[in-house]
């Protein structure tokens, strides 16, 4: 038994309550941003490194090192900018309960998704350095590549829920899951924006 | 209780409130139904198969406990070891290649498996009871980062046994752990070890922190959360702050110019040594915060209630807490104090040293004044409690000492570094947790400590940790080097030493004491009953051990301490699904009720998930490409764990974001 000490005194009643609801006030939102958190600032560190690294260079990119190319990673850019169009959309109609809208939104935010992870391949060829030749190289490789898993995470969890959406009867916390989704990609793309201006056209500037 | 107060006292523990208007209390009958229907509703079941897959906090909570506590043991066992080999001059117990590797082992095994999980695993259990809720936010993260923490244990050990493990200290510097001079995979051991465990860190902090901000009982708002709760919460949030420091300077730094040869710490390709040690301590100082602030936060819930009257301070304590965390991030740089940091960083980071005393300080001042206006009750709880005074102190003074550039350029690499480390360490996380056991094993087993083999534990402990680490300031003082495995005669450090070892067998001593009074007490220990220690916390409103459910009714807060100024009967709330596992969630500043969340339930998906992981990262070490076959069976594993995840069970009520409520069954 619980409470046995003491006599319980009814003070009020919660079944009235909602049991699915959307942003800040649900767990997993919390859980979301946590993880945004962690992300974030493993991207900031690891350009502390890049830039604590610059130090032991005259040049940087190093000399005889080609600069960054830039048609694949602004095409990228491009795609990923694009792609907040259906992530908007899909967070827009899972809020509203629209089901039908969600399904159709999610199969070009996975489609794009999939063409952005593709392109990130050459992407990280695009430094036009490997990553074991100096340390410049292994700093810049690492920042792209672990942006690119966190793009995998965000891609695959969006491939799966238009699966699931497409596939099999959800229930209602599916369509807050869904906004949910979207709000992470807008950090996985909005984070990418510095780091594209910083690895790819910071070399050419500064 | 009451009958105690009297006079001048009686202001220090508010009379309970007036009753409410006259309302109906729950009938027996009730609960006693309602409690077998949730008790079977909540639980995982029994044997193997629930013991894999449990997500209860409780029960995982209780395993990282008990791992925590054998490293804690297995450390120990490597200290002992040190100890016997340098307790006289050229002994000859072991060679310096198994030396360097018992040290390591011994200071990776305290930090990253004992010291951190422990703390971690303390607010994974207490956290959610002492704020009133059923389970921790994310349930079946937790159990996945459980698991991942085991998989490092294990692997450490396993290395240890097979000669492979690593030998470069705890903080593995470069060049020394770098593909250059430690070849064989000993530091990549270290580099994928360390990984589990910040991924285990940083799940057990989001859940902490989620758990602290989402699922507390109704009213209690954030000037009313348990000070333990608030310094687990501080310590979350340094942990995801730090632990990512060393995780990617482990894997995808230093693990990865031993397996693919990236240049981060190769000075003739652009590389840095003195990267990592940035990145290292970056981690590594706020870590020390990490271990140290649960323990103060143990040491006010026990001074308050050992004391019997409201914590004086609370205001001030929080906001120490806080203070803390910040400038824990500020002083890293003090590790680096014989490397060539400018003159004007030193200074800095000597000044940041100094600094971070002083919300310490006013901690240490608050408790004294509870104690001194309070009645205080000398358990053995409170004894390990003035036990920290003495000893964290002296680390702290020595830590102030430390702060000094020109002082710590003499010491540094010296034993008198190492005692400092161990009376920070020992003083400040250690003592306070021992005092946790004794004032919370009787809510997790329902059985009471032996007072008398704990004051044994207490006194041997305290005695052996000071004739331990105390002659080791004198060696350190006198020139002896940390890290040799052996030394001459002639230095003339051998009776130090002598007595230093003596110490350890002390320490040893103390802590067998401690798990014969477990066992016993486990067995034939007194009966708790709910309260006994006429504590204030909502963990004591509830049954010792508590239930599956942990509270059968959310219970309704109107002040910081619930059981001392609430009238005898319960303000509870009705309503929460009993055909399903629900928590009420609440707001983050007020705690209002919110919303009902359906809490999932066991899973296998979590340790498959784990085992995916070791693949990966274990893996990793001999060939890059185990990373890609390790993602091909990892997917699987997501989806069955998503699918079971969307299950449709019920009608919900979906609220959208313009208030509207909407019932339904399915998306």
């Amino acid at each position: 038994m619980t409470n046995a000490d003491r006599p319980l005194r009814p003070e009020g009643d919660v079944s009235a309550l909602p049991t699915v609801v959307f942003g800040s006030r649900s767990l997993m939102w919390w859980g979301t941003l946590g993880f945004m958190t962690i992300e974030g600032w493993s991207i900031a560190l690891l350009l502390v490194a890049y830039f604590y690294l610059r130090q032991n260079f005259v040049d940087y990119p190093p000399a005889r090192t080609p600069f960054p190319s830039l048609l694949v990673p602004t095409i990228n850019l491009g795609i990923m900018l694009l792609s907040f169009v259906p992530a908007v959309l899909v967070a827009r109609a899972a809020k509203r309960l629209d089901t039908a809208a969600v399904k159709l939104w999610l199969l070009p935010f996975s489609a794009l998704g999939l063409a952005i992870l593709v392109l990130r391949w050459w992407e990280l060829w695009a430094l036009n350095i490997r990553w074991d030749t100096n340390a410049y190289g292994s700093a810049a490789w690492v920042l792209v590549g672990f942006h690119a898993s966190l793009l995998l995470l965000d891609v695959g969890d969006t491939i799966g829920l238009t699966t699931f959406f497409w596939t099999r009867p959800l229930p209602p916390k599916a369509l807050s899951d869904a906004a949910d989704n979207s709000f992470y990609w807008y950090f996985t793309v909005g984070i990418w924006i510095p780091l594209y201006l910083i690895l790819y056209l910071g070399p050419r500037i500064f | 209780m009451s009958a105690e107060h009297s006079g001048e006292h009686d202001a220090l523990i508010p009379a309970p409130q007036p009753p409410l208007p006259a309302r109906a209390t729950l009938p027996d009958d009730l609960l006693a139904s309602e409690h077998e229907h949730l008790d079977a509703l909540w639980s995982d079941g029994r044997g193997f198969w629930a013991w894999v897959t449990t997500v209860n906090h409780k029960s995982i909570a209780k395993r990282y406990i008990v791992t925590a506590f054998l490293m804690f043991i297995a450390g120990g066992l490597e200290a002992g070891a040190m100890r016997l080999q340098l307790s006289h001059p050229d002994a000859g117990v072991m060679g310096p290649d198994r030396y360097n590797q018992i040290f390591t082992t011994h200071g990776t095994t305290m930090m990253f498996l004992f010291a951190v999980p422990m703390m971690t695993a303390m607010g994974l259990y207490f956290v959610p009871l002492l704020v009133g809720a059923r389970n921790v936010a994310f349930p079946r993260l937790n159990a996945f980062g459980y698991w991942c923490y085991l998989v490092g244990v294990v692997f450490l050990y396993v290395s240890l046994a097979l000669n492979m493990a690593p030998d470069a200290g705890w903080f593995s510097y470069v060049p020394l752990s770098g593909p250059q001079y430690s070849p064989g995979h000993r530091i990549d051991v270290w580099a994928q070890l360390v990984t589990f465990t910040e991924i285990a860190g940083l799940i057990g902090a989001i859940n902490i922190i989620a758990t602290t901000f989402k699922l507390r009982a109704p009213g209690m708002s954030l000037n009313r959360i348990p000070i333990f709760v608030w310094s687990e919460l501080v310590v979350s949030f340094m942990i995801v702050f730090a632990l990512p420091a060393v995780a990617l300077g482990s894997t995808f730094m230093l693990g990865m110019d031993r397996t693919v040869s990236t240049q981060f710490f190769n000075p003739a390709e652009g590389g840095d040594a003195l990267l990592w040690q940035h990145i290292f301590w970056f981690f590594g100082h706020p870590e020390v915060y990490i271990i140290f602030l649960p323990g103060m936060g143990m040491i006010t819930e026990i001074v308050e209630v050992f004391s019997r009257r409201r914590v004086f301070g609370y205001t001030a304590i929080v906001l120490a807490n806080i203070t803390t965390g910040f400038f824990a991030f500020g002083l890293w740089v003090h590790h680096m104090f014989a490397t060539p940091i400018p003159e004007l960083g030193q200074s800095l980071f000597t000044a940041a040293s100094m600094v971070i005393a002083i919300p310490t300080a006013v901690q240490i001042f608050c408790w004294i004044a509870t104690l001194w206006t309070g009645r205080p009750r000398f358990t053995t709880a409170l004894l390990f409690i003035l036990g920290f005074f003495f000893t964290f102190i002296n680390g702290g003074i020595t830590g102030v000492m430390l702060a000094s550039v020109a002082f710590d350029k003499q010491v540094h690499d010296t034993f008198f570094v190492v005692a400092h480390l161990h009376y920070v360490l020992l003083g400040g996380a250690v003592t306070p947790l021992f005092a946790a056991f004794y004032f919370w094993f009787p809510k997790v087993t329902g059985r009471m400590l032996s007072e008398r083999l704990g004051k044994w534990n207490f006194w041997l402990f305290i005695i052996g940790v000071n004739v331990t680490f105390f002659p080791m300031h004198l060696l350190g003082l006198d020139g002896m080097p940390r890290r040799v495995y052996t030394y001459l005669r002639e230095t003339g450090w051998g009776p130090l030493n002598a007595l230093v070892s003596a110490g350890a067998v002390i320490i040893v001593t103390s802590v067998i004491v401690f798990l014969v009074n477990v066992a016993i007490s486990y067995r034939r220990g007194a009966l708790a009953g709910d309260n006994p220690w006429g504590s204030y916390g909502l963990e004591w409103a509830t049954a010792s051990p508590p239930a599956n459910y942990n509270f059968l009714y959310p219970v309704v807060v109107r002040s910081r301490h619930p059981l001392w100024e609430t009238a005898v009967e319960l303000p509870v709330l009705t309503g929460l699904s009993t055909e399903r596992r629900e928590v009420l969630v609440t707001t983050t500043v007020d705690a209002r009720p919110d919303h009902r969340h359906d809490d999932p339930t066991a899973s296998i998906w979590p340790l498959a998930l784990a085992l995916c992981m070791a693949v990966l990262w274990i893996g990793s070490i001999f060939s890059p490409y185990v990373v890609l076959w390790a993602l091909l069976i990892s997917t699987p594993v997501l989806i069955m764990w998503s699918r079971q995840a969307m299950r449709v069970t019920t009608t919900e009520r979906v609220q959208r974001p313009n208030g509207e409520m909407v019932e339904m069954a399915q998306a």
